[in-house]
């Protein structure tokens, strides 16, 4: 009965304790996404909805249309998983929760030729957007964002 | 056959029978006088019962402790030596942790916490921005695929959005533009 009291006590004051990596069972999403100038936007997809003004004024097109994504739920926060289209390919390799997110590998691939490979960190509060090659008149760009 | 003094005090208390107590009561040489004094001994016996009730103990657990306190002084050895004061003794420990010290125990401690905690994160330094953004710590494009590609980093202000920007990179015509 004590100890189980000492328990409870301690389990309560848990939450103040400091630095607690980011929590296991968190969506990250990864899109490829297609921007373009057009007359008449179609609205961008509902996971792009709060970033569309800013890819708009950073990138300077007005459609962003998603050809590939992948939601994955992190629990160990050391999964890996792909987002692609016909042609492109974005693995991601997740190797550990960070304190406010997690650190990712993520390579971008052409048919099965690599682009670009790059380290990131990706914050719970801070989207990555990857500004990928030319494609016709618009601009292939890849994002991840932690839900 | 009872005496006399045995059938008063039963109908004093009134366990005599019907019978009995008609039998007694005609056998008083003065009923009202016998009444009276019926009445006087039962209030006389409500009042000691009143009276001689043992007087609760304020602090049962402090008497305790100064009583055993005292033995181990007066005794010169510890109180452990005798079984049955150790055994006193185990209880009076024992006992000291009730639920309700225990519970006060471990709130006043953790309100001790909590108000160190504050001070120390209330000290601490405000962190540094770029902590909560998305840091880029590599990027690496093939220089045989892209000889002319460079990579730059940056944040919007708006959305705390981190964009990898990547120039150089082959255009492709639109058909990779396919799902």
């Amino acid at each position: 009965m004590r100890l189980r009291l000492l328990v409870a006590l301690l389990a309560l004051s848990s939450p103040l304790l400091p630095g607690a990596p980011a929590r296991a069972g968190e969506n990250v999403w990864s899109g490829l996404v297609v921007a373009t100038n057009v007359t008449n936007p179609k609205p961008p997809p509902p996971p792009m909805h709060r970033l569309t003004r800013t890819l708009e004024h950073t990138f300077g097109y007005n459609q962003f249309e998603l050809i590939g994504q992948s939601r994955k739920t992190l629990e160990s926060g050391e999964e890996n998983w792909l987002a692609a289209s016909k042609h492109f390919s974005l693995h991601v390799d997740a190797q550990g929760a960070m304190p406010d997110g997690y650190r990712l590998k993520l390579e971008l691939f052409q048919d099965r030729e690599i682009l670009l490979e790059t380290d990131a960190t990706l914050s719970k509060s801070s989207p990555l957007v990857i500004k990928g090659p030319q494609i016709g008149s618009g601009q292939l760009l890849l994002l991840l964002v932690v839900q | 056959m009872k005496t006399f003094e045995e059938k008063w005090t039963a109908w004093v208390d009134g366990r005599l029978n019907e019978a009995e107590r008609t039998e007694f009561e005609a056998s008083l040489q003065d009923r009202a006088v016998a009444e009276a004094e019926k009445r006087q001994t039962l209030k006389l016996g409500a009042l000691l019962k009143e009276q001689l009730q043992p007087r609760p103990m304020g602090n049962e657990e402090f008497f305790h402790h100064q009583l055993l306190a005292r033995i181990e002084a007066e005794s010169g050895e510890p109180a452990a030596a005798s079984t049955t004061t150790a055994g006193v003794l185990a209880q009076a420990r024992e006992s000291w942790w009730t639920i309700r010290r225990l519970l006060w125990t471990g709130a006043t401690s953790l309100a001790v916490f909590t108000v160190c905690a504050w001070f120390v994160m209330r000290e601490k330094p405000a962190p540094d921005q770029s902590q909560y953004l998305t840091q880029i710590l590599n990027a690496k494009v093939d220089p045989n695929v892209s000889p002319y590609a460079t990579v730059s980093i940056f944040q919007t202000n708006q959305d705390r959005v981190t964009v990898l920007w990547v120039d150089g990179l082959k255009s492709l015509p639109p058909e990779y533009a396919a799902k």
